[in-house]
C-alpha cells in the first residue's frame, strides 16, 4: 500500500523567525541609536547655543576691528613719513641747541679750567645721543696748560675723550685748541 | 533564501543603523570633545579679537603719535619761529633790551640769513636761520648775566658760540665777550610743510 502525503500548504513552508528576529534586533538597536542621536543633537545645539552665539558676536567685533584698522591703515599710509621724520629730527635738534644751558657749562668750566688757563672760545655741538662736543680755545701761562686741562677733563664725570688738535706759543702765552665731549645735567637726545 | 527574500527590508534597516552608529561613535562618544573643541573654538576666537584689538589700539596710537608731532611741529614753525615779518624786529629789540639790562651796550651787529638744511636729509625743513653777531666789552658777571638772560628769554633764540677775550693787563677785569646768537624762521616762500596737512 503506497504511503499518503498529506500536505495540503499552498506554500512551500519557510521558517522566517530568524529573519525576523534579525529584522526585531536591527529596529531596536536602530531605534535606540537614533533616539540617542536626537538626544544627542538637541543637548549639543541647546548646551552651545550659548557659546555659538558668543563666537559668533566675537566674530562680528572681530571683523569690526579689522574694518577700523584697515581705515586707520589707509590714513596711515598718507603721513609722509620721511618728511615729518626729517622735520621732526631738525626740530629736536634746534630745541636740544635751545635747551642747552650755557650758564650751567661755565660754571662747569669754572671749576674744572686749571688756575692758569683761559678760556679764549667755546664752540658746542650737538649729538644724537645727547652728548654735546664742544671746540675749545683756551689760553694758558706755561707749557703744561694743556696737560693740565686735559687731566682736569678726565677727572670730571662730565666731560669726557679730551683731546687737543693744536698748541702754539703766542707772545709769552699757550694758544691750545681741543674737543671735549660734554654732558650736560640734562642731557637731551636728538633723536 | 528567506534572507534573500527579505533583503530590501535588512539592507534598508541595515543602512539606518549603520547611519546612526556613526553618527553615534562620532557625535555621542565623542561629545565631551566636541564641547570642549567648541569652548577652544572661543577661546581662540578671543583671542584673535584681543590681538585684533590690539592692532587697532596700535594703529590708533600711532596715527595719535604722528598727530601729536604734526600738531607740535605745527605751533613751532607757525607761533615759535613764526615769520621774519612778525618777529625778527622783536627779536632784535629783545637782544638789545638783554643787552642793555647786562649794562652791556654793542657798538655794532651783524646780521646773516640763511636757509636751514637738515644734516641727515639734505633737505630743505622750510625754515631760514638767521644770525646775529655782536662784541661787547664789560665784566665776566655782566657777560654771564647776558648769557643767562638770553637762556632765559621767551624769543627762541640760540646761542651758537661765545669766544672771550682779555684787554690784557691782568688788573684790567674788563673782557671782549663775541657771541653769536641764532635764530629760526618759517620760510615763507614755501607753505610749512607740515602746518597745511592734515591726516
Amino acid at each position: 500500500m503506497k504511503p499518503l502525503h498529506l500536505n495540503l500548504a499552498a506554500r512551500p513552508f519557510r521558517d522566517y523567525r530568524p529573519v525576523y528576529a534579525a529584522v526585531v534586533v536591527m529596529a531596536l538597536l536602530t531605534a535606540f541609536l537614533a533616539l540617542n542621536n536626537v538626544d544627542t543633537l538637541l543637548r549639543y545645539r541647546t548646551e552651545t547655543r550659548t557659546t555659538r552665539a558668543n563666537i559668533d558676536k566675537l566674530e562680528g567685533q572681530i571683523a569690526d576691528e579689522q574694518s577700523h584698522t584697515e581705515a586707520l591703515t589707509q590714513r596711515l599710509r598718507g603721513v609722509d613719513l620721511k618728511l615729518l621724520s626729517s622735520q621732526t629730527e631738525f626740530a629736536n635738534t634746534q630745541l636740544a641747541e635751545r635747551a642747552f644751558s650755557w650758564s650751567e657749562l661755565l660754571d662747569r668750566l669754572e671749576r674744572v679750567l686749571p688756575s692758569d688757563v683761559r678760556l679764549q672760545s667755546v664752540t658746542p655741538a650737538f649729538e644724537k645721543d645727547g652728548l654735546v662736543h664742544l671746540s675749545m680755545t683756551c689760553l694758558a701761562k706755561t707749557g703744561d696748560g694743556l696737560t693740565a686741562t686735559i687731566n682736569r677733563f678726565n677727572g670730571d664725570a662730565h666731560f669726557a675723550n679730551a683731546f687737543p688738535t693744536s698748541v702754539n706759543l703766542q707772545s709769552g702765552e699757550y694758544r691750545f685748541t681741543l674737543g671735549v665731549d660734554y654732558r650736560p645735567s640734562i642731557a637731551r637726545s636728538v633723536e | 533564501m528567506i534572507w534573500r527574500e527579505k533583503r530590501l527590508l535588512l539592507i534598508i534597516l541595515g543602512v539606518l543603523l549603520l547611519a546612526n552608529t556613526v553618527f553615534f561613535f562620532t557625535y555621542r562618544v565623542q561629545y565631551v570633545s566636541r564641547i570642549e573643541d567648541l569652548d577652544g573654538r572661543q577661546e581662540q576666537t578671543k583671542a584673535r579679537l584681543q590681538q585684533a584689538h590690539r592692532t587697532r589700539t596700535t594703529a590708533e596710537q600711532q596715527l595719535a603719535a604722528y598727530k601729536q608731532v604734526q600738531n607740535d611741529l605745527q605751533i613751532l614753525y607757525n607761533e615759535r619761529w613764526s615769520t621774519p615779518m612778525l618777529r625778527l624786529t622783536a627779536l632784535i629789540d629783545e637782544v638789545r633790551r638783554l643787552a642793555a639790562a647786562s649794562h652791556l651796550e654793542p657798538p655794532s651787529y651783524q646780521f646773516s640769513n640763511s636757509e636751514t638744511k637738515n644734516n641727515s636729509t639734505r633737505g630743505s625743513v622750510g625754515t631760514t636761520s638767521v644770525g646775529i653777531a655782536f662784541n661787547v666789552q664789560g665784566t665776566y658777571e655782566q657777560v654771564r648775566r647776558l648769557i643767562n638772560l638770553l637762556e632765559l628769554s621767551d624769543q627762541f633764540v640760540i646761542i651758537d658760540g661765545i669766544s672771550l677775550a682779555s684787554n690784557g693787563s691782568t688788573t684790567d677785569k674788563t673782557l671782549t665777550l663775541n657771541i653769536r646768537l641764532k635764530t629760526l624762521f618759517r620760510d615763507t616762500r614755501v607753505n610749512a610743510p607740515i602746518a597745511n596737512k592734515q591726516l
